[in-house]
């Protein structure tokens, strides 16, 4: 059970995170996102094995974000009618002014749990996999995204060697923003020449053991596609689609 | 008509690439028949790699380059291949371990060899098992590539090249990146699978000294890229640097008391101490992880030490990639960034590093070696005359070793210091005056070099392995 998010498909985890979010984008009631994202956390809770410390820790800046839309929909609103429900420090704030702004922000928090959901609980690996056998990737852009997934760590210590080298020469002046914009591009270039180097060797390598980007017809694990996988689709769009009713309800 | 028997056979080939106006191959004819052991050798450059890759079919599908002459693969026209279907007899092991794979784990990189020649699914299993097997690598299947020593990576690459039963295994400078005791034990293992499976090998090398007796054939390519010889191997001799003169000013240069560095509460350096003086050459030594990096730069100040106090001159840094330290576009600016030399020093200290005649280049367009000079020379231009090098050794070929050791040593006349991060203790041998060898974090001692090489248990502690024809620096009047 608390697998279930996990070794879902991950192409089909993938096509029904992307048609909840576009679904949600129809409602602009605040009630319609608020419940998704509990019914998400609610999912969650049931069927995957998260780890909460991190899931917040991500959320952390989403929740600020969500707060941000809260905060300058309130404060810096057009002229909107409806009634004035509340008013301080010379503003007036308005009925519709305020469920505009909780509708803006919840959406921030339903559209970030969903993302998570899928982020937190799908191996990258296997999702290129599944992509490729389920959704016919090409090959070669599969293998490709793979193999720059398997340099990302050697490209992230190259990045602190090379800041390093640039420090002990002087170079970073990291006053302002702008500046440390410049050094990070001083950083890129030495970076990307060493890639392309490294791209075309792990080319050569994949080609020199019979790699020719064609459709594989044999897959030593291959990615399965289950009726529990469809099921689980569904539980979600019925997420989407009760959290919708309700929502249209309580704001009626 | 080729022997029956030949697996490649080469009539009066020549290789082009297409911008280049001159032969990289030129009128190669030989040919190589199953079991055979043999080395394509010769300099950088020659267009030994090139050869190999004719073999493979990487070229000249990849590059466009020009064939001229027959190229006969198994009794058969090259071209008359299909894309891929050669890779299923000849497997190639390439020279980089960092950038030969393309999935998390052993297992998964098997099977991605076999997913590409279609084996069926069914057989997969049987076939990652037995090659782990004879391979020796049984209890690595599901270890994690990116986390395995460069030798290992070395292995694991063989295996999957093995994995595919191939007839002949293609060797692309497969001990460049390792170092010599790793090397060894490499080649060894080498040694006994071509025994277990009586495949052809064909390996392209420029450090032959480090091989042995592996090969049965030598194919020794000249710099124009003809066959200068192709005979019987004989093993060959480490080549031997030119013996140093110049003395140890008596002038501390650098010295450190009870230095540590910690980082996120792991002790990656014990407390040590140490100090040279001007025109003396360090080498540090040591097993990878080790912290050999890590006292290096917490000398230099890149780490930021825990204890201790380092008393030096200034310090500069000259990583494995001496890229990683450019910042403009020319050479010249290179030299002239942080502004504390002169107009005039800068002439000189180009003229002494011989950079004057690509001061307008683009210091990421020269070669290797000239980039390692204009990094020594951008941080002797900060006044940083105390110079680390980091594995400056690594992958070179005997011409750039020799030219790093003019260069070093012109440096040790000058007066200034030189610390090198190397496992080649053949050219520790030739230039380091001390030896400091580290283990786990801890300093074993600082020893002078001629003491080091006269004990082989010391260096063994150390996964070094004493240089050869050490004897003849120990008998020389230096």
């Amino acid at each position: 059970m608390r697998n279930l998010l996990h070794d879902m498909n991950p192409s089909i985890k993938f096509i029904t995170v992307t048609i909840a979010m576009l679904g949600l984008a129809f409602f602009f009631n605040p009630w319609t996102p608020l419940l998704f994202f509990f019914s998400i956390i609610v999912l969650q809770l049931c069927c995957s094995r998260m780890d909460w410390k991190i899931w917040s820790l991500f959320m952390l800046p989403f929740a600020f974000g969500a707060f941000g839309y809260l905060w300058t929909t309130i404060v810096f609103a057009a002229e909107t009618g409806g009634t004035v429900i509340w008013s301080a420090f010379g503003f007036d704030v308005t009925d519709e002014q305020w469920a505009l702004a909780l509708s803006l922000s919840f959406r921030v928090l339903a559209f970030s749990s969903l993302s998570l959901l899928f982020a937190l609980t799908t191996d990258p690996v296997r999702f290129v996999m599944s992509l490729m056998q389920q959704l016919k990737l090409s090959p070669k852009l599969a293998y490709g995204v793979l193999v720059g997934y398997q340099f990302l760590p050697v490209l992230k210590d190259e990045f602190f060697q090379i800041q390093q080298a640039h420090r002990l020469r002087g170079a970073a002046v990291e006053k302002y923003w702008w500046q440390r914009l410049l050094g990070v591009r001083r950083i890129i270039i030495p970076m990307l020449a060493g890639a392309v180097r490294k791209a075309e060797r792990a080319a050569f390598a994949m080609e020199a053991r019979g790699f020719t980007g064609e459709p594989r017809k044999e897959y030593y694990q291959p990615v399965s596609l289950k009726l529990k996988d469809f099921g689980l689709a569904s539980a979600i769009l019925t997420l989407v689609i009760a959290s919708s009713i309700a929502g249209a309800m309580l704001s009626a | 008509m080729p022997m029956p028997d030949s697996i490649f056979s080469m009539k009066d080939v020549s290789f082009r690439f297409p911008d280049d106006v001159r032969n990289t191959l030129s009128s190669l004819s030989f040919s190589i028949v199953t079991g055979e052991r043999v080395a394509i050798s010769g300099p950088s450059g020659s267009g030994k790699s090139t050869l190999l890759y004719l073999l493979n079919r990487l070229y000249p599908m990849n590059c466009d380059g020009i064939v001229e002459g027959d190229i006969h693969l198994f009794g058969k026209r090259a071209e008359s291949y299909a894309p891929g279907e050669i890779n299923h007899r000849v497997a190639t092991v390439f020279q980089d371990p960092d950038s030969q794979f393309c999935m998390p784990t052993v297992e998964e990189e098997l099977a991605f060899t076999l997913e590409n020649l279609n084996t069926p699914a069914a057989e997969m299993t049987e076939q990652i098992r037995r090659v782990l097997e004879s391979t020796g690598l049984a209890h690595l299947r599901n270890a994690k590539i990116q986390t395995l020593s460069g030798g290992m990576k070395q292995r694991v690459a063989t295996a999957c090249a093995l994995v595919m039963d191939p007839e002949v295994l293609l060797l692309d400078e497969p001990i460049s990146h390792l170092d010599p005791k790793t090397a060894k034990e490499f080649i060894g293992w080498l040694d006994r699978l071509q025994k277990t499976f009586g495949i052809t090998v064909i390996a392209v090398e420029h450090r032959l000294d480090s091989w042995g007796s592996f090969f049965d054939r030598e194919i020794l390519i000249d710099a124009d890229g003809a066959i200068e010889a192709d005979r019987k191997f004989i093993p060959h001799q480490p080549f031997h640097y030119p013996l140093r003169l110049n003395e140890v000013l008596d002038e501390p240069a650098i010295s450190a008391t009870g230095l540590s560095v910690k980082m996120g509460g792991k002790t990656l350096l014990h407390p040590l101490s140490l100090q040279a003086r001007r025109g003396e050459c360090i080498v540090i030594a040591g097993p990878n992880g080790s912290g050999k990096s890590t006292l290096v730069k917490a000398l230099c100040g890149i780490h930021k030490k825990s204890s201790g106090t380092v008393t030096s001159n200034p310090c500069g840094y000259v990583p494995q990639s001496p890229e990683f330290l450019f910042l403009t576009p020319t050479v010249r600016n290179e030299l002239a960034f942080s502004g504390t030399s002169s107009l005039l020093q800068l002439q000189e200290l180009m003229d002494s590093l011989r950079l004057t005649h690509i001061a307008a280049h683009n210091p990421f367009a020269v070669s290797h070696g000239q980039k390692r000079r204009v990094a020594i020379g951008a941080m002797l231009a900060d006044k940083r005359h105390v110079l680390f090098l980091d594995e400056p050794t690594s992958g070179q070929d005997r011409g750039a070793l020799l030219e790093l050791f003019d260069l070093i040593d012109s440096r040790l006349e000058k007066g200034d210091t030189v610390f090198i991060v190397t496992h080649d203790m053949e050219f520790a041998a030739a230039i380091a005056d001390g030896v400091l060898l580290l283990k786990d974090g801890r300093m074993t001692g600082m020893f002078p070099a001629k003491r080091v090489w006269e004990d082989p248990a010391l260096l063994a502690v150390h996964h070094l392995l004493p240089p050869k024809g050490a004897m003849q620096h120990a008998e020389s009047p230096a």
